[in-house]
């Protein structure tokens, strides 16, 4: 039986927008096995972001807990969260991925550095992860030289730096073009197969889903729907 | 790794940085041409009064010095002038009687300050010769010439030539007169002191006084290096044991705390520039940090925590102060060497300032330290005025500030 690597409890969160309660996510249970490829799919505003910022210790739920492979992580204090997101989970966002001053070898070695990994191990993994997107040509161009589907490409070889156990990637092609898209959904499938990381993908993109394995829908804060499919 | 960074993130925006350099760079050159200048004006003070008046140390009989009466003299002026004399570190030395009394003229009269001098030594000493106008510097040979000032000349309503009374008591407290011709008119930059201060032959004064050959009322002596002043004074003090022996500070104590309250002046004028240059910095950085909140709350997201999202924020700024510095500074210092030596003449203002003991060419100069004062007080404000814009971004909440636009 495959080991439960997000755990979420009763999770909601209510912002508070002018003095108005606004139930962003109510009472979500969620239960995530390792190496899952899981999109999160809802019509806009009905809190996909929300729970992907809560999973991932970005945002803290107004109740619940979020257990990420055995970890309370909604107990966690600020700086032992922000060491938790640097060795446990990497992150694809829509846009604003990259550090805009480092070139794409930088950017996926920011987190190793981080890690204080050596400079020659570190490297090494550096040129094997661009490798596996695909962007061994590009390891000295800066974000601003490159296209949308190369920048979330070096997002993802960042975010799969740390050997993360999740991946938890936020609209990741919204801003792509179909063949980037698909090139990039093609390494996110191809890498939750082969290392077993679980990709949980916030989406509104039919392609996206497409290739998830499971489709959890959330309307108006709460699961509607959760089921399992082929991917396509 | 942050040091990279930082580095390259004050470079993102090159104009904006190069602004915030050129305003540290001018918040250093005016701190310092302003110093430099306010120092050139009050050393200049300083340098008149003591070249000019005062020399580095006065010997005096104690008594003299409380009672002003010229019957307490130094009675063995020649031996301790010629012992002086054999000291290598010290310029120039010359005796002086002094009295004070009254100048009348054929149409007034009014208080003076009288200076029997030796007119060859004081050649070297207070330099008079220099400030002479109008006829010559005790070259007629007779002695009953008298030196006076251009404003008491113009009081007294004297020209060259023309004939004064000098009235004072003598060391038996006797009513002394004694007629003198104005042999030389004299302008120096302290305008108040000639009105005070005229000058005859030391010999002629001294005889009228009733003082001996040998005995004055004040020895003055420069040194060669004032960093030697003290030592001088030591070996003084044992030299003429039975004598009051004073430094400048000591005679001027007005011209002691212009030095004191140049320090002050210092952190005052160099804090108000700088409190300008941080408006500026704030400013800038801040307008850096909130165009960078989703790039900011992804290096949280990341794994960046916010002590070295702190130190980011502040190492930008501190390169930007490490930059703009040194320029300042080397532009500040040859700004100063350069109008050090040429001068700022403010000839426009020297009436005024010449009441004040100011002359019309100010030379800057600053000393090492002063330099030392201005680049911390640089570095401590930029540093300080970058804390607020890196507490903002401490601020940030990585999963709102991502959602930022």
């Amino acid at each position: 039986m495959a080991k439960t690597i997000i755990d979420a409890h009763n999770v909601s969160k209510t912002y508070h927008t002018n003095m108005i309660p606004v139930k962003a996510v109510q009472d979500v249970h969620l239960h995530i096995e390792e190496g899952e490829f899981v999109a999160l799919v809802g019509p806009s505003g009905s809190g996909k972001s929300t729970l992907l910022n809560m999973m991932g210790g970005l945002d803290e739920p107004t109740s619940g807990t979020v257990i990420i492979d055995g970890v309370e992580i909604t107990d966690l204090s600020e700086n032992k969260l922000i060491d938790f997101r640097l060795h446990n989970i990497g992150f694809v966002f829509q846009s604003f991925n990259l550090i805009p001053v480092l070139t794409a070898k930088e950017n996926v070695g920011f987190v190793l550095q981080l890690q204080k990994m050596p400079k020659k191990e570190r490297e090494q993994r550096v040129l094997t992860l661009l490798q596996e997107v695909g962007l061994e040509d590009k390891i000295n161009s800066k974000p601003g030289e490159l296209s949308g589907g190369q920048q979330q490409r070096v997002a993802v070889a960042r975010a799969l730096a740390s050997k993360p156990k999740i991946i938890l990637a936020d609209e990741p092609t919204a801003n792509l073009d179909s063949a980037s898209a698909a090139n990039l959904l093609d390494i996110m499938a191809k890498l939750n197969k082969e290392e077993k990381i679980t990709f949980l993908f916030s989406t509104h993109d039919q392609r996206v889903i497409k290739k998830a394995r499971r489709v959890i829908t959330l309307v108006d804060g709460k699961v509607a729907s959760d089921v399992q499919q082929s991917p396509t | 790794m942050l040091v990279q960074i930082a580095w390259r993130n004050i470079w993102r925006n090159k104009s904006r940085s190069l602004v915030v350099i050129s305003a540290i760079i001018i918040g250093v050159w005016a701190g310092i041409f302003i110093l430099s200048f306010s120092w050139g004006l009050y050393k200049n003070n300083i340098d008149e009064s003591v070249y000019r008046q005062l020399s580095h140390l006065q010997i005096h009989h104690p008594r003299f010095v409380e009672e002003n009466d010229s019957k307490f003299s130094i009675p063995n002026t020649d031996e301790i002038i010629a012992q002086l004399k054999g000291d290598e570190r010290i310029a120039s030395v010359s005796s002086r009687v002094i009295t004070t009394g009254m100048i009348t003229s054929p149409t007034t009269a009014s208080g003076v300050k009288i200076y029997g001098i030796d007119p060859t030594a004081e050649r070297a000493q207070i330099r008079l010769h220099e400030s002479v106008r109008e006829g010559a510097y005790f070259e007629s040979g007779k002695d009953n010439a008298i030196l006076i000032g251009e404003k008491l000349a113009e009081k007294l309503k004297v020209k060259i030539k023309s004939k004064v009374v000098l009235t004072f008591t003598n060391v038996n407290s006797e009513m002394v007169s004694a007629a003198f011709r104005v042999g030389g008119i004299y302008r120096s930059k302290n305008i108040s002191l000639d009105k005070m201060y005229v000058y005859v032959q030391q010999d002629k004064l001294r005889e009228l006084l009733g003082l001996q050959s040998f005995e004055s009322n004040e020895i003055a002596l420069l040194v060669k290096d004032e960093a030697q002043l003290e030592n001088i004074k030591n070996d003084t003090k044992t030299l003429v044991s039975e004598g009051k022996i004073e430094d400048w500070k000591e005679l001027s104590p007005e011209l002691g705390m212009v030095i004191e309250s140049f320090n002050l002046y210092t952190y005052i004028v160099t804090g108000i520039i700088l409190l300008a240059l941080t408006f500026g910095i704030v400013n800038t950085m801040l307008m850096s940090v909130l165009e960078r909140i989703r790039e900011l709350g992804m290096l949280m997201a990341i794994g960046l925590n916010k002590r070295k999202i702190f130190v980011m924020i502040m190492l930008e700024t501190f390169y930007l102060t490490l930059i703009g510095c040194p320029v300042g500074l080397l532009i500040g210092w040859l700004t100063v060497e350069a109008l050090g030596k040429i001068g700022i003449n403010i000839s426009m203002f020297s009436e005024g300032l010449a009441s004040y003991g100011f002359s019309a060419m100010i030379y800057p100069a600053l000393d090492s330290q002063k330099y030392v004062i201005i680049v911390t007080m640089c570095l401590a404000t930029s540093l300080c005025a970058a804390i607020y814009p890196a507490y903002k971004a401490l601020q940030l909440n990585p999963s709102e500030a991502i959602r930022k636009i």
